[in-house]
């Protein structure tokens, strides 16, 4: 996956210029705004790490630039400012996700993977999670190695929670990306699929909290 | 009291008491004057009285019977010839008038007497009817007194009865002029009162006497000089933010790189690094909540309230902690509904943050949170966190607000990452919105039980509002 860090602090780059290119993601870096954009107007990017307080110009004009040009690319914001007001501006302008600065290195390499998952882009369409492995594209379920059958929308409901494997994901969020499939959906339709997903998935593979929403983790064994 | 009131008072008292005393220096010297004319008058009386002709040696059977004049005046007197009173007035008595009864002899010339129930003013005069003889006539006028104070204050009234009215009018003009006069003064207290705390806008009042123009002014100039210090201080917080954040972030990703290359690169375990990347973490967290402790300063926010759904700020803010909650294998519960009311968006989910995150942080693997909010009976709004952990003796209850205050101290357990300000944030959001928190110990969870209880106007406050339609689901998949 190619990924464009819009970055100003030099340091911060190179660092994670290393760290990115370490776990297999071809970096270009740029620390101006009006770089990124020059350099987004080729579409040859697969995702953008953007830096909201840029020299030249502010982060969110970037992104806002970027989304008028209908440009669907994924976009995560990393930034000092903290505060929830920049938080739901950041995710009102369409970025994908949002990183407070300090962040962790292992969160930020997480979250790309999702987006990787999600676009496509992954080396393996194979989510593996103990010893449930889903196949994005052959729409294939294995429990141990044996293939499991699943309706399409049980498959669905699956493949968002895998995606964001040790994330709650909430009944709303779930059926959100029902309906980005097209898909009608009922109120009560994301229990009865999970209801129907746990009996035949391995005890307390897709966890409910109570209040919150639903998660599959990372890894139960651990 | 106000100086408007003061003003009208005092100077009302003094007009009135300088008035009176004037008066009553007015009316003595009225009394005098009115004396001196009086007693002229006496004189002149008596002598017009000596040219009559008393043929006396006719009636010298009529010794012990003199004659009687009538006559409508006050004036009474009585003439005296060779001891013998032979005339006097109707309203004059028989024995002479000039008798003074506390020295017992006759006075001649002026004296003040009391007979026939008055007191008089009396005057004797001898007057020798030839120079030469020896007969002697005696004559003597008198006055009531009554008369002269009458007079006396008949004078006095008709002088004071206009300085009253105009006492009168003055008190009216000074009220009305000092009223006036006071207005722009009064003026400025209004604006001033009903002004914000941390409104720091210039005074709007234009101010047409001198006086005030330099008060409002310099007024002015303190605000703005306050309003640039106050942004001073909100903006140091933002830009040592960005300033401390970018470097962190820098030191965090290199000891990442570190630890990653030794471990799987050179497949050296080596714990300096690990102490290296706690550290980070930990100063981070550090850095982090000194931070929220300066921005959520209730004396620093400007609090710009607005419609918010509790229920939604606590499932994500689980979500966000959801990582080190089922990295402790801790199983976490909400049980809310939509709840919506007026606050700080920011302060109250980094409250919800701090809340949530020393219960996951102080309760061990394993353990239970739950967190769940409802209406009690007299409507407020309550928020429980509840877990299973150590919790925290009755005794500290209220010092862990204090900052840096860490239950144990100094023997507190070093892996669990703090600085104990969390509660010091937390009380600080608590007060900015009016309400209250409580410590207790856990009945279901046999941990600390965190009770937040917001006031019911806040409620009434965002249903007077139109509730927002349902906020946008956080893309964070």
């Amino acid at each position: 996956m190619r990924i464009l860090l819009v970055e100003d602090d030099l340091a911060l780059a190179k660092a994670l210029q290393q760290s990115l290119s370490r776990e297999g993601f071809v970096i270009n870096h740029v620390n101006k705004g009006k770089l990124a954009l020059v350099a987004l107007s080729v579409p040859d990017q697969d995702l953008v790490i953007l830096d909201l307080g840029l020299p030249d110009m502010d982060g969110l004009d970037v992104l806002k630039k970027l989304r008028d040009k209908n440009s669907h690319l994924p976009v995560i914001i990393l930034t000092a400012r903290d505060s929830i007001e920049s938080k739901v501006k950041g995710l009102d302008y369409g970025a994908d996700d949002y990183l407070p600065k300090p962040f962790d290195m292992k969160e930020l390499l997480a979250r790309l993977r999702v987006i990787e998952r999600r676009i496509g882009t992954a080396s393996s369409s194979l989510i593996s999670i103990d010893n449930v492995k889903l196949d994005t594209a052959a729409h294939e379920v294995y429990v141990d190695g044996d293939i499991l059958s699943f309706s399409k929308k049980e498959f669905m409901v699956l493949k968002v929670l895998m995606e964001s494997a040790g994330r709650i994901q909430s009944r709303e969020q779930i059926e959100s990306r029902l309906y980005q499939w097209g898909e009608e959906v009922l109120s009560n339709a994301v229990e009865v699929h999970i209801h129907k997903l746990r009996k035949k998935l391995p005890n307390k593979f897709i966890k409910n909290i109570r209040g919150v929403g639903y998660t599959v983790n990372k890894s139960i064994s651990k | 009291m106000s100086i408007r009131r003061y003003l009208v008072l005092n100077l009302f008292a003094a007009l009135t008491l300088i008035t009176f005393v004037a008066a009553i220096q007015g009316y003595k010297h009225s009394m005098t004057r009115a004396s001196k004319q009086f007693d002229q008058q006496l004189v002149a009386l008596a002598q017009t009285l000596t040219v009559i002709n008393l043929n006396t040696k006719n009636d010298k059977n009529n010794k012990n019977n003199p004659k009687v004049l009538q006559h409508e005046s006050s004036f009474a007197f009585q003439i005296f010839q060779e001891g013998e009173l032979v005339l006097r007035s109707k309203n004059a008595p028989d024995s002479a008038m000039n008798h003074s009864f506390a020295i017992d002899t006759e006075i001649i010339g002026f004296l003040d007497g009391n007979f026939l129930g008055q007191r008089w003013r009396v005057y004797s005069f001898v007057d020798l009817i030839k120079k030469t003889s020896s007969v002697e006539k005696i004559i003597i006028v008198a006055q009531p007194l009554q008369k002269r104070f009458v007079f006396a204050q008949d004078v006095i009234l008709s002088a004071v009865t206009p300085m009253i009215i105009a006492i009168g009018i003055l008190s009216l003009l000074i009220y009305i002029i000092i009223t006036r006069g006071l207005r722009p003064l009064r003026q400025l207290t209004k604006e001033l009162v009903i002004r914000k705390a941390n409104d720091f806008t210039p005074l709007k009042l234009k101010a047409k006497n001198s006086e005030l123009e330099s008060v409002i002014a310099t007024l002015n100039q303190l605000f703005s000089r306050l309003n640039s210090a106050f942004e001073r201080e909100r903006h140091f917080a933002s830009d040592a933010a960005h300033e401390l954040k970018t470097p962190l972030s820098v030191l965090k990703v290199n000891a990442y790189n570190i630890q990653h290359d030794l471990t799987h690169i050179l497949n050296y375990e080596n714990d300096s690094v690990n102490q290296l990347v706690l550290s980070v973490d930990r100063m981070s967290h550090v850095i982090d909540q000194i931070l929220n402790l300066n921005r959520t300063n209730p004396e620093q926010l400007v609090i710009d309230s607005k419609v918010v759904n509790i229920n939604y700020l606590l499932q994500n803010v689980i979500r966000d902690l959801y990582d080190e909650i089922s990295d402790r294998e801790q199983t976490i519960e909400l049980e809310s509904e939509d709840i919506y009311l007026m606050a700080h968006e920011f302060s109250l989910q980094l409250m919800l943050q701090n809340l949530i995150g020393n219960a996951s942080k102080y309760t061990p693997n394993g353990g239970y949170i739950k967190a769940r909010t409802y209406i009690s009976e007299n409507h407020d709004l309550k928020l429980i966190v509840e877990d299973s952990g150590n919790g925290i003796a009755p005794e500290e209850y209220q010092r862990v607000f204090d900052r840096f205050y860490r239950v144990g101290g100094d023997r507190h357990n070093s892996t669990v990452i703090g600085c104990g300000l969390g509660l010091a944030i937390v009380k600080h959001i608590v007060l900015l919105h009016g309400a209250s928190i409580e410590l207790s110990k856990s009945t279901k969870l046999q941990g600390l039980k965190v009770t937040v209880m917001f006031p019911k106007s806040l409620m009434n406050a965002a249903s007077n509002k139109t509730i927002p339609s349902p906020p946008e689901v956080m893309k964070n998949v």
